[in-house]
C-alpha cells in the first residue's frame, strides 16, 4: 500500500523530497516545515500514545502495547513505535507483504496482522487527530488529513471486520471526577483524549483566554489549564462543557461504528460532568458570595 | 463503482511515481527523520545539498554544501562520518554520520561531531616546530618540513646503515589504519614498531589468543538472546559507538544484559543484573557458572566434543583417565570442584543466590550467548588475561562461537585488502620492545621503556610518538620525563600529532598532523558480523577535486602545514634512500610512473581496484572508478553474514601429500591459497616435515577449525605449558595483586581504567564541546568508605596515597561503587608548563625535581582566553581533574605483558598543606616496581623450549622473519 507509505512520508518533517510525493498524490503544493513544525510538534503531535494513552502523553502503556504489536509479529520496534509514520510505514510493509506472498499461511497470517494493527493501533484514533487537523491545518494539511481519512476509510470498510472494541479503548480509564480524584487527575484527564472524548491543543486554550476574557500564561498545556482554572473556574467548566458537546455531536464518521460509539459516549461523559461541576461551582461562589456580603 | 476506487487509483499512481524515481537512481521516500535516525541527505543529492543558516534565523538563508564521507578518527570504531563542506567558503560547517557506513548506520557519538572542534582549534599546531631551547623548555621556532625531513631521514639512513636499526621507534597511540605503518617500517627493515596495547587490551586479547589463536572477539550482540560484558561497554573503549547500538537493539529484542562493573556505570544502569564483585574476582565467578553448566549438564556437549582439544588435555594432565570424552566431563568437573558458587560468592563478595541467577541466565542463551571483555578487569589486575579467558569459557560451553547472537574471531569479521606493496619482515628483534623476560607478551613492552633504557638496554637516535601521549596515558610519567630529557638516551624525538600534548613538550620536533578530515587512511573494524571496509579522506581535497582540481599534495587543502602521514612517510622514505640502493625507495615508488613517488590515488587506487571483492563491480555499475567509488560514498560492505568458517570444509585441491596427526591436525603440502584479505592471522608451526597446517579432522571431515596449533578451541595451551606456565595451561582463576589477601590493613583499590563516554584520550582536550561536557574527574567513594574516612564529603578534598606517591583530588561520595573500592576517570588532568600548549583543557602547572623526588603543583585552572574563536572567551569551567597516572609504577603482568592499572592505595582527608591536584612521585620507587614485578617473569632464556624468543604461531604486530625469532647464543 504504497499510499499509507506516502502518506506516512508526509507526517515527517518536511524536505525537499516531500514535494514529489505531495505531487503524486495530488495535494495542493508541499508541505513548510515552519507550518510543519507548528502543527505537529506544538500541537496535534502524532502519536497513538497521546489519544489512546491513559495519561495523554508520549510512551507510558499505550505506546508499549504498540511496541508489544511489533514484537508479537517478531520485528525490533523502533524508538518511536506509535508515531504515525511509523504506524502507517508499517501498515504499507504487511499489506504490500500480504499481497505478495504466495504460501497461504503464511499470506493469512500477515493478513491478520496488518488487521490487527489497522484495527488496534490505526483506526481507534487517526479519525479523532485528523479531524482536529481539518480543523486547525494549513490548506496542505487539511488536505493530507482528509485524504488520510478517506484512505483509512477506505481500508477499514475492506479490512477492520472486528466488532471487540480495541484493546487501547478497552483499558482507557474513565473521566476523573475532581470531587474524588482531586484537581491535578482532573486537568490530566482532560488532557487525555481517550479519556475526555476530545482534544486540546494549544490554540484552544488561547482560544479559551481570549473568548472568556482571561490572562494567557505561557507554558505547558497543564499549566495552561491550571493558570486559567486559577482565574475564573465556572466560565472555563463552561467553556470545556461546549467544547466536549461539540465533540461528542461532532464524532467524526470515519470511525467504525463501535469506536465512534465510544469516542461519543466519552465526550457525552466528559460534557455532562462538566455540566455538573459548573452548575455545583456556580451555586458554590453564589452561597460564598452571599455569606461574604 | 465502489467511493473508494479513487483511493486505489491513488496508490497505484504514487507507487508509479516511486518507481520512475528510484530507476534513475534518485531516492523517493528521503527516510523519516524519527524512525531509524534515518533522515539523512539522499546520496544523490551529496554533491550540492542545501540546508538553511540557522545561524541567520530568522532570516531564511540558504546554505549549500558539499557532503564528503571520511572516517571518525576518535576511537578505533572507525565509524563513518558525513563533512558537511561549504560550497562558498570550502569550510567544513559540521559532521554528521555517514548512513551508507555498514558499522556505524549513520549514528555517532559525542566524538564524531567534536571533529569540528579539532579542525578549528585555535590552539592547533599548524606548522612544523623545533625546539629551540632545552628539551622541554617550551621554546619553539617554525621550521619547513624540508628540514624536518632532511634531519629524520638522516639520522634513520645513518642507523640503517650503520646497522644500528634498532635505534628507530615508532610509538603508535591511535593507529586509525590497518597496517600502513607497519609496512613503512618493514620496508625500513626495522622492528621499531611500539604500540599502546600493553597499557590498553593485552590483557583482554591474551584471553582470547590463547583459545582461538585471534585475539580480539566480535560479538554479535544485537541477535543475542543474554548479552554479558566485562566493561562499562556502552560509555567507553573503542566499540563504543558501533556496539552500544547492537546492545540496545539486543535489549529492545528482549535479550537480558548483565554488566559486571565495580563502577555503576552507564552500561550497568541498563542492566537486568549489575555485579560489582570484588575487583579481580571476575575468573572466580565465570568459573563457577561453567562448573554449574557442566554439572548441571547445561552446555553443548555436542560442540564441546568437537571443537575443543580436550583429548590434549587428558593425554597431558589426566594420563590416568581413558581419553574419552565421558572421562573429559569428569575431569573437568575435578579441575574445577572448588568454584563453587558459595566459593565464587565469598571471592567476589556476591551474594551466592544473585550468581545463581545469573548462571541460570547464561544457561538459557544456549548459542545466543555474546560477551565482551576487551580492558576493564582484564586492563586492571595481575591476571586478568584470565578474565576473558574465563569469560570465551562461557561462549565455548554453549557452543556460542561464531553464531547468530555468538561471539565470532574478530578476523572473520573484518578485512585488510592486500595493498600494492608488501616489504618482507625484518631482520631484526628489538629488546626494547620485546623483551626476553616476556617471551608471551600479547604486545610491546611499551610503557617500560624508560626503564628498559635506563638498564642500557639499548637508546634511540630517533623515536617518534605518533597520536600519542605516553607522558600523560602511561602510567609512571615522571619517568617517561626523565628519559626524554636524556638527550644521549633518546637522541632525536619527533612528536607526530594533531594537537599539543604532554610528550610533545619534550620533543624536538612537532609535526602536524591531520584529524579524520584531513588524511588518508584505510579502516575496518569488527562491529558484527560483516566485513566492510572504511575509508577516511581529506574532505578539502575531495571537494577541490569534485571542482575539478588536481591536488597533489594533501598540504595544500589542509589548514596551515598539516599534513597527512601517508604522504609524509613516502617522501620520508624518499629522502632516506633516494638512489634506491638500501633497498627501502622501491616500495615507495610509482608503478605507473616509474622513478616517481608513489601517490595515495595511486596507494588506494590500487587496492580499490585489485583488493576489495565486488568493489570494482558496484563501482563500475554508478559508471565510477573503485577510487571515485570510496571518494564519494567513504565505505563498501564487502559480505554480511559471514558465519562459522571454522565449520567449513577444506577443498580436496587444498588436501596434498596430508599428514595428520594423532589429535586430528591435518597439514598439506599445497601451498595456501592467495587471499586479497590480508587480515592478520595467527600462524601455527608446520609439521617436522614442512607441511602447513590446513585443517582438523572433525567427525572425520576435514574442516578449516581454528588457527591454534591443534586447530581447535584451546581449552588447555601447550603454549602456556611448554613457555614455563603449566598452572595456567587450562582456564584459571589468578589472584589480583589488588586481591584482599595482598591489601595492607586500610588499602582500598583504586580503578583508574574507566573514562566518560565523551572523552578521546589526549584529544578531547581539543574538542571544546567535548571540555564543557565533562572537565573533572573526582575520586567515587562509597558512603560507608566516606563515613569510615572521617565524614568525607562530596566537593572535599582527599589525598589518595600509591606505592610511588599521592595525588589531591575532589571526593564525590555515590553508592555507584562497591564499598572498599575507589574509582577516578583517566582522560582527565591534563596540564602545561608553559605558555604554549592547548588550554581549553589544560591546568598550567609547575614542576619540581629533585634526585628521583618529583611533584607537580597547579598554578592556574583553566581561564577563559581571546582567540580566532569567541568561544574560547566564553570558557566558564576552571577544572581540568586531575593526572593520577603520574603517581602510578609499571605493572607488568608476567604473561600477557599488560599493564595492571588496578592500585592499592590509602584514601583519607586532604592535609592542610595539600591543594588540589597536587601530584607527588618517586621514581626510585617506580624503579623499585619495576624490578619486583619483573621478577616475576619466567624467561625466554631460562624457559624457552626450543631456543626462540617467543612461540612464532602468537600474532606480533611487524612479525620479523624466523631467523630473528632466535634466541642469541649465551656467551
Amino acid at each position: 500500500m504504497e499510499l499509507f507509505r506516502a502518506l506516512g512520508a508526509l507526517a515527517e518533517r518536511p524536505t525537499a523530497g516531500h514535494a514529489p510525493i505531495a505531487r503524486s498524490l495530488g495535494l495542493p503544493g508541499a508541505p513548510d516545515a515552519a507550518t510543519y513544525t507548528a502543527l505537529f510538534l506544538l500541537q496535534l503531535y502524532p502519536y497513538a500514545s497521546v489519544y489512546v494513552g491513559a495519561e495523554g502523553m508520549l510512551g507510558g502503556e499505550a505506546r508499549d502495547r504498540v511496541a508489544g504489536f511489533w514484537r508479537a509479529i517478531g520485528l525490533v520496534p523502533p524508538a518511536e513505535a506509535d508515531h504515525l509514520a511509523t504506524l502507517l510505514g508499517l501498515y504499507a510493509e504487511l499489506r504490500e507483504r500480504c499481497e505478495e506472498e504466495t504460501e497461504p499461511l503464511r499470506r493469512s497470517a500477515l493478513d491478520r496482522a496488518s488487521c490487527a494493527l489497522l484495527w488496534e493501533h490505526l483506526v481507534p484514533w487517526v479519525p479523532l487527530y485528523t479531524q482536529k487537523m481539518r480543523a486547525i491545518g494549513d490548506e496542505f494539511y487539511r488536505a493530507w488529513a482528509e485524504l488520510l481519512e478517506r484512505a483509512l476509510r477506505a481500508e477499514a470498510h475492506e479490512h477492520a471486520a472486528a466488532s471487540l472494541l480495541p484493546l487501547h479503548l478497552r483499558e482507557a480509564p474513565s473521566f476523573a471526577d475532581p470531587r474524588e480524584a482531586g484537581a491535578q487527575s482532573f486537568i490530566a484527564a482532560l488532557l487525555a483524549p481517550v479519556r475526555s472524548g476530545f482534544i486540546i491543543v494549544r490554540d484552544d486554550l488561547a482560544r479559551a483566554a481570549r473568548q472568556l476574557g482571561l490572562g494567557l500564561r505561557q507554558g505547558e498545556r497543564r499549566f495552561v489549564l491550571e493558570s486559567l482554572f486559577a482565574q475564573e473556574r465556572v466560565p472555563v467548566l463552561d467553556w470545556l462543557e461546549a467544547e466536549a458537546l461539540s465533540a461528542a455531536q461532532g464524532v467524526s464518521d470515519a470511525f467504525p461504528p463501535v469506536i465512534r460509539t465510544f469516542w461519543s459516549a466519552r465526550a457525552a461523559g466528559a460534557a455532562a460532568l462538566l455540566q455538573r461541576l459548573g452548575q455545583t461551582e456556580a451555586e458554590f461562589e453564589a452561597t460564598s458570595a452571599r455569606t461574604n456580603v | 463503482m465502489s467511493p473508494f476506487d479513487d483511493i486505489g487509483e491513488l496508490n497505484k499512481r504514487v507507487s508509479a511515481a516511486r518507481q520512475e524515481t528510484e530507476a534513475r537512481g534518485e531516492t523517493f521516500y528521503a527516510g523519516a527523520s524519527r524512525i531509524h535516525l534515518a533522515a539523512f541527505p539522499p546520496k544523490e543529492r551529496w554533491n550540492d545539498w542545501v540546508e538553511l543558516d540557522s545561524r541567520a534565523w530568522p532570516e531564511r538563508k540558504e546554505r549549500r554544501y558539499s557532503l564528503v564521507p571520511t572516517t571518525c578518527f576518535n576511537c578505533e570504531s572507525a565509524c563513518g562520518l558525513l563533512a558537511y563542506v561549504d560550497a562558498e567558503t570550502l569550510q567544513v560547517r559540521k559532521f554528521e554520520g555517514n548512513p551508507e557506513h555498514p558499522g556505524s548506520r549513520g549514528r555517532n557519538c559525542a566524538k564524531g561531531p567534536a571533529t569540528l572542534n579539532q579542525i578549528q582549534d585555535p590552539d592547533r599546531v599548524l606548522y612544523p616546530l623545533k625546539r629551540a631551547g632545552k628539551r622541554g623548555e617550551g621554546k619553539w621556532i617554525e621550521v619547513s618540513w624540508d628540514a624536518a625531513l632532511d634531519d629524520l631521514a638522516t639520522r634513520i639512513r645513518g642507523a640503517i646503515v650503520e646497522e644500528r636499526e634498532n635505534e628507530i621507534m615508532y610509538h603508535v597511540g591511535r593507529p586509525g589504519e590497518d597496517g600502513y605503518t607497519e609496512r613503512v617500517l618493514a620496508a625500513w627493515g626495522v622492528d621499531g614498531h611500539n604500540s599502546h596495547t600493553n597499557i590498553c587490551s593485552a590483557g583482554g586479547r591474551a584471553g582470547y589468543a590463547y583459545w582461538l589463536g585471534f585475539d580480539r572477539p566480535s560479538p554479535d550482540h544485537a541477535n543475542a538472546d543474554v548479552i554479558l560484558l566485562v566493561s562499562a561497554h556502552l560509555e567507553s573503549g573503542h566499540y563504543f559507538n558501533p556496539h552500544a547500538q547492537r546492545v540496545m537493539e539486543g535489549k529492545q529484542k528482549g535479550a537480558k544484559l548483565i554488566v559486571v562493573d565495580v563502577r555503576l556505570s552507564n552500561t550497568a544502569t541498563h542492566a537486568d543484573h549489575w555485579l560489582a564483585p570484588h575487583p579481580g574476582s571476575e575468573a572466580a565467578m565465570f568459573l563457577a557458572i561453567a562448573h554449574h553448566l557442566v554439572s548441571t549438564g547445561r552446555y553443548n556437549r555436542n560442540f564441546v566434543r568437537r571443537w575443543w582439544n580436550w583429548q590434549e588435555y587428558l593425554q597431558n594432565e589426566r594420563p590416568d583417565l581413558t581419553p574419552t570424552f565421558e572421562n573429559f566431563e569428569r575431569a573437568f568437573l575435578d579441575l574445577y570442584a572448588e568454584f563453587s558458587f558459595d566459593y565464587a560468592a565469598r571471592e567476589s563478595g556476591i551474594e551466592e543466590r544473585r550468581l545463581r541467577e545469573v548462571a541460570e541466565l547464561v544457561a538459557s542463551a544456549g548459542t545466543r550467548l555474546s560477551t565482551h571483555n576487551w580492558r576493564s578487569a582484564a586492563a586492571g589486575n595481575l591476571g586478568g588475561w584470565q578474565v576473558s579467558r574465563c569469560l570465551f569459557l562461557l561462549n565455548a560451553l554453549l557452543g556460542a562461537v561464531a553464531t547468530e547472537g555468538g561471539v565470532y574471531p574478530n578476523a572473520w569479521n573484518k578485512f585488510v585488502p592486500k595493498p600494492i606493496y608488501s616489504p618482507p619482515h625484518p631482520k631484526r628483534w628489538n629488546e626494547l620492545t620485546w623483551p626476553q623476560e616476556y617471551p608471551l607478551s600479547m604486545n610491546e613492552m611499551s610503557f617500560m621503556l624508560p626503564h628498559l633504557i635506563r638498564d642500557g638496554r639499548g637508546k634511540l637516535e630517533v623515536y617518534f610518538s605518533r597520536v600519542y601521549n605516553p607522558v600523560w596515558t602511561n602510567p609512571d610519567g615522571f619517568s617517561w620525563i626523565e628519559m626524554l630529557t636524556d638527550e644521549t638516551k633518546v637522541r632525536l624525538h619527533a612528536a607526530l600529532t594533531p594537537t599539543w600534548n604532554e610528550t610533545a613538550f619534550f620533543a624536538d620536533y612537532v609535526l602536524p598532523m591531520g584529524h579524520s578530515s584531513e588524511r588518508h587512511d584505510i579502516h575496518s573494524y569488527e562491529t558484527h558480523d560483516a566485513q566492510w571496509l572504511g575509508f577516511r579522506q581529506p574532505v578539502l581535497r575531495t571537494v577541490r577535486e569534485r571542482g575539478g582540481e588536481h591536488i597533489a599534495d594533501t598540504r595544500v587543502v589542509n589548514p596551515g602545514e598539516v599534513w597527512e602521514e601517508n604522504e609524509f612517510w613516502i617522501e620520508l622514505s624518499w629522502r632516506i634512500d633516494p638512489d634506491g640502493k638500501l633497498g627501502i625507495r622501491k616500495y615507495f615508488e610509482s608503478q605507473k610512473v616509474p622513478g616517481t613517488r608513489l601517490t595515495v590515488d595511486e596507494y588506494y587506487g590500487y587496492i580499490f581496484e585489485n583488493s576489495v571483492p565486488g568493489l570494482p563491480e558496484r563501482a563500475a555499475a554508478e559508471g565510477l572508478s573503485p577510487l571515485a567509488y570510496m571518494r564519494r560514498y567513504g565505505t563498501f560492505e564487502i559480505s554480511r553474514k559471514v558465519g562459522a568458517l571454522h565449520e567449513v570444509s577444506v577443498p580436496a585441491d587444498e588436501l596434498v601429500d596430508t599428514q595428520t596427526n594423532a589429535l586430528g591436525r591435518v597439514y598439506t603440502r599445497a601451498p595456501k591459497p592467495a587471499s586479497v584479505n590480508v587480515v592478520p592471522v595467527p600462524s601455527p608451526d608446520a609439521d617436522c616435515d614442512g607441511r602447513r597446517p590446513a585443517g582438523v579432522e572433525v567427525d572425520g571431515a576435514v574442516l578449516r577449525g581454528f588457527p591454534t596449533p591443534s586447530g581447535k578451541l584451546e581449552f588447555y595451551s601447550p603454549t602456556l605449558r611448554d613457555w614455563g606456565w603449566p598452572e595456567y595451561a587450562a582456564p584459571a582463576y589468578i589472584k589480583s595483586h589488588v586481591h584482599r589477601d595482598n591489601l595492607k590493613p586500610g588499602q582500598m583499590v583504586l580503578i583508574p581504567t574507566f573514562r566518560l563516554p565523551t572523552q578521546i584520550h589526549t584529544r578531547s582536550a581539543n574538542a571544546k564541546w567535548l571540555d564543557e561536557l565533562a572537565h573533572t574527574n573526582p575520586v567515587w567513594i562509597n558512603p560507608i568508605d566516606a563515613r569510615r574516612l572521617g565524614a568525607i564529603e562530596t566537593g572535599n578534598l582527599v589525598r589518595v596515597t600509591t606505592e610511588i606517591g599521592y595525588f589531591v583530588v575532589k571526593a564525590w561520595v555515590t553508592e555507584g561503587i562497591r564499598p572498599g573500592v575507589v574509582a577516578c576517570s583517566h582522560h582527565m588532568g591534563r596540564w602545561r608548563l608553559h605558555e604554549v600548549g592547548q588550554r581549553q583543557m589544560s591546568a598550567s602547572v609547575k614542576l619540581k625535581h629533585e634526585g628521583d623526588s618529583w611533584a607537580m603543583h597547579r598554578t592556574a585552572g583553566v581561564v577563559p582566553y581571546s582567540s580566532s574563536d569567541p568561544d574560547t572567551g566564553r570558557i566558564w569551567w576552571t577544572d581540568a581533574g586531575v593526572h593520577q597516572n603520574l603517581t602510578f609504577p609499571v605493572h607488568p603482568d608476567p604473561i600477557s605483558g599488560m599493564h595492571c592499572w588496578h592500585q592499592a592505595v590509602f584514601v583519607a582527608k586532604a592535609e592542610a598543606h595539600d591543594a588540589y591536584g597536587d601530584i607527588a612521585a618517586d621514581t626510585a620507587g617506580s624503579r623499585r616496581a619495576y624490578e619486583a614485578w619483573l621478577a616475576m617473569t619466567r624467561p625466554a632464556l631460562s624457559h624457552s623450549p626450543d631456543n626462540t624468543r617467543r612461540p612464532y604461531w602468537l600474532l606480533r604486530p611487524l612479525k620479523p622473519g624466523t631467523d630473528a625469532f632466535r634466541l642469541p647464543t649465551p656467551t
